[in-house]
């Protein structure tokens, strides 16, 4: 009798069309306003009791959700450039310092394992210090690290340097959270995706800058050994010119900046340990590291390989090879945003499973396109098999953090960081079974690293939600594990939640019930319904 | 649609890049005349080299064994790697297909073919990398392909070979360029950081 027509059973049924709100209290203006009296806390576009954006309008700049989303992906995007700098000048670089394929492989290892630490701990620095200070800290403490490429002189202090540029990947972390906590839950696979997809591109446009850069100054009058020195002033200054604006135009909350509202005691301050133990103790949390190694990770590792890839296999040009690899990680612009909406899409139709299968399906078709890059020997089909495998790898990026926003409140920060630093692992990984030795060509390494990633994979099956199921198994029948509110508040001690310190998560628990699925979202209304209720 | 187009236009103009490359594939190494050119590369100096400053006196003359010689047009000489620099190092490798050898990247100079013994002073340039070198004479035909060649060192590459040092490609104003800006880069965080701290106990204390 129930039928899925929209609307069709009267407006008293919230959530079913998907353009109501999924509140189960109503909101009205006045609430709105009862949160601060700080001046920022007006909002031009529409949000939800946290004050987080229920719209996303890239083209604006308003403060402070459109502002925030830019500063991140834009900071973000700067230290991708920094990271891969080195990557397309490879060429010049090995001959200014003699280095040798060893040499060359370990420092692209060293190039993406700092970051392992500096997300675990931005992850921290975000909870505590706020989104804002987390991204000026990555930016321009690693801008020196940047400018001293113009010290090195072997392959030691090479690898020394790029280890330290690394760091700045941590931009990923305060990024991502910045956006989670400005943009509600049901638009955050799609404002992630952007974001993130945005600042991912900086390491395909790297390798098209620096070699660009790189000749210009050549043309300046500089020797080729010094001009790539020279060249690394760019990534540098960009830096600390971006650092700058996030800390003067950017705001860490929707209701004001961090300290403000800490010191007014409008947001508490959590315990470190507290927030590190519910987010270490999730079983969730390490399988998206593992995930998140196999799709970023090796996002990152094609970006130190697959330029030098080209022109030795190929025997292309560099600034050929180099418009190859760039567009590897340019088709990041929609590809990762596309990962975030078809994520948001399922979830409309299908609640968190629908997100749990399409972050499956992306990955592991990308991962079967990475294969066949690999077996490729003709240049037209190679490049084909990496176009495919870049926009299957990077959705799957996408849509992976539609759902790492949903496995904790309490400690989101410190899981953003924790996947994060998964991504970095497994390209560390990636990198140094298979492209630092002559024990794989370059084109077996990449075959070998599909099929992994296909088996690495295979995990995400395993993450359930009692409240919204897995990919095989229906939410919990359960009346009381079944709600949102007690998976949120299982975070909090029975003293913190007499203490009220859980309010946050209850919120975000209320927000939340947009990823039970549609079929799932009737049966809370007594109405004729095949699902036997059993909470009516 | 017009994607589709695109993409099967650009798929049919690299094909076809690849059949006119087809046409070279077949020239090797091991075909050329060895030993037609009798070629030596005397340092300037003793010891290790250093690029953008010391010379290198190279001659080369036609050897009394060569065949080929009516076809030469041309003489290429170039910087090639000795087997100790190409260790470990795949882009510096000897193929027998010599498009794809990559042992040989540095040219020196290219000169018509002339039937008397020839020589040239060739200051080391500031982009050769460190290593160890041997001196090689292509000698192309009309078609601008090699026919024949000499070198400087014997056949397995280990006699008359020579040592260069590159440029480090430091210099001081770079050095202090870079500590500047890094300074600032520091500096204004703290700067930041601690004015705002400063505002936030002033708020707390109105």
């Amino acid at each position: 009798m129930a039928s899925n027509e929209e609307g069709s059973i009267g407006t008293s049924l919230h959530g079913v069309t998907a353009r109501e709100q999924v509140f189960s209290f109503s909101v009205d203006s006045s609430s709105q306003t009862l949160q601060s009296d700080d001046p920022t806390a007006k909002f031009t576009l529409p949000v939800d009791s946290e004050h987080r954006a229920k719209v996303f309008k890239p083209l604006s700049f308003a403060k402070p959700h459109m502002r925030a989303f830019h500063l991140g992906w834009i900071s973000f995007f700067t230290c991708f450039i920094s990271t891969f700098a080195a990557a397309p000048l490879v060429p010049i670089i090995r001959d200014n310092l003699d280095l040798t394929k060893t040499d060359v492989g370990n420092a692209g290892v060293a190039s993406v394992s700092g970051a392992i630490f500096s997300r675990l701990a931005m992850g921290a620095v975000c909870d505590l210090l706020g989104a804002r200070y987390g991204t000026a800290f990555s930016l321009m403490l690693t801008a020196p690290t940047v400018f001293s490429m113009s010290f090195v002189t072997g392959p030691v202090g090479y690898l020394a340097v790029r280890f330290m540029i690394g760091f700045c990947l941590a931009t990923f972390v305060s990024c991502q959270y910045w956006t989670s906590v400005m943009f509600n839950g049901k638009i955050i696979g799609l404002v992630n995706g952007c974001a993130g997809g945005w600042g991912d591109m900086g390491g395909g446009v790297t390798q098209l800058l620096m070699p660009m850069v790189f000749q210009v100054i050549r043309l300046a009058g500089a020797t080729p050994f010094m001009a790539w020195r020279i060249a690394f002033f760019i990534p540098g200054f960009l830096q600390v010119v971006v650092g700058v604006l996030v800390l003067t135009l950017g705001q860490d909350l929707p209701d004001g900046n961090l300290s403000t509202l800490q010191k007014s005691g409008q947001v508490s301050k959590d315990k470190f340990s507290k927030v590190f133990w519910f987010a270490v103790k999730n079983y969730r949390t390490w399988i998206l590291f593992v995930l998140y190694g196999f799709s970023m990770g090796i996002e990152l590792t094609i970006n130190n390989v697959i330029s030098g890839y080209f022109f030795d296999r190929f025997n292309l040009k560099l600034q050929t090879a180099g418009i190859v690899a760039a567009s590897f990680g340019m088709a990041n612009f929609f590809a990762r945003p596309f990962g975030g909406y078809a994520s948001d899409l399922a979830a409309r139709l299908f609640g968190m499973r629908g997100r749990l299968w399409i972050l499956w399906i992306f990955q592991t078709v990308g991962a079967l396109f990475c294969i066949w890059l690999g077996r490729a020997s003709s240049l037209p089909i190679a490049i084909l098999a990496m176009m495919l495998f870049s926009v299957g790898t990077q959705a799957a990026c996408g849509a992976l953090f539609g759902v790492a926003p949903f496995v904790s409140r309490r400690s989101l920060g410190l899981i953003s960081g924790l996947t994060g630093a998964g991504g970095n692992f497994g390209s560390g990984l990636t990198q140094l079974l298979f492209f630092s030795t002559s024990r794989f060509s370059t084109a077996d390494g990449l075959s070998l690293m599909g099929a992994m990633a296909v088996l690495c994979t295979v995990p995400v099956a395993f993450i359930h939600f009692p409240q919204w199921g897995s990919m095989f198994l229906r939410p919990s029948s359960d009346g009381e594990r079944s709600k949102e509110e007690y998976y949120y508040s299982s975070e909090w001690t029975e003293e913190e939640k007499r203490q009220g310190l859980h309010e946050g998560s209850i919120k975000f628990a209320e927000n939340s019930r947009s990823e039970r699925s549609r079929k799932v979202a009737l049966a809370d209304f007594p109405t004729p319904e095949t699902r036997t209720p059993t909470h009516v | 649609m017009a994607i589709h187009k695109s993409l099967f236009a650009s798929l049919l103009i690299c094909l076809l890049f690849q059949i006119s490359h087809g046409a070279t594939k077949e020239r090797l190494f091991s075909d050329l005349e060895k030993g037609a050119l009798e070629v030596t590369a005397k340092p300037s100096r003793e010891g290790v080299l250093d690029a953008g400053i010391d010379k290198l006196s190279i001659t080369w003359k036609l050897s009394s064994t060569a065949t080929k010689e009516a076809e030469f047009t041309t003489i290429k000489v170039k910087l090639c790697y000795a087997p100790v620099s190409q260790v470990d190092r795949p882009w510096r490798k000897t193929e027998n297909e010599l498009f794809k050898d990559k042992s040989c990247p540095h040219k020196i100079i290219t000169r018509a073919y002339d039937k008397s013994p020839q020589s040239f002073e060739y200051t080391l340039e500031r982009d050769i990398p460190t290593g160890t070198y041997f001196v090689r004479a292509y000698a192309v035909d009309a078609k601008d392909h090699e026919v024949a060649f000499g070198q400087s060192t014997n056949e397995a590459k280990s006699t008359n070979l020579f040592s260069v040092q590159a440029i480090s490609g430091r210099h001081k104003s770079l050095d202090i360029a870079s500590i500047c800006f890094s300074v600032f880069s520091v500096l204004a965080l703290l700067v930041f950081f601690v004015n705002e701290k400063r505002k936030a106990k002033i708020e707390q204390s109105k």
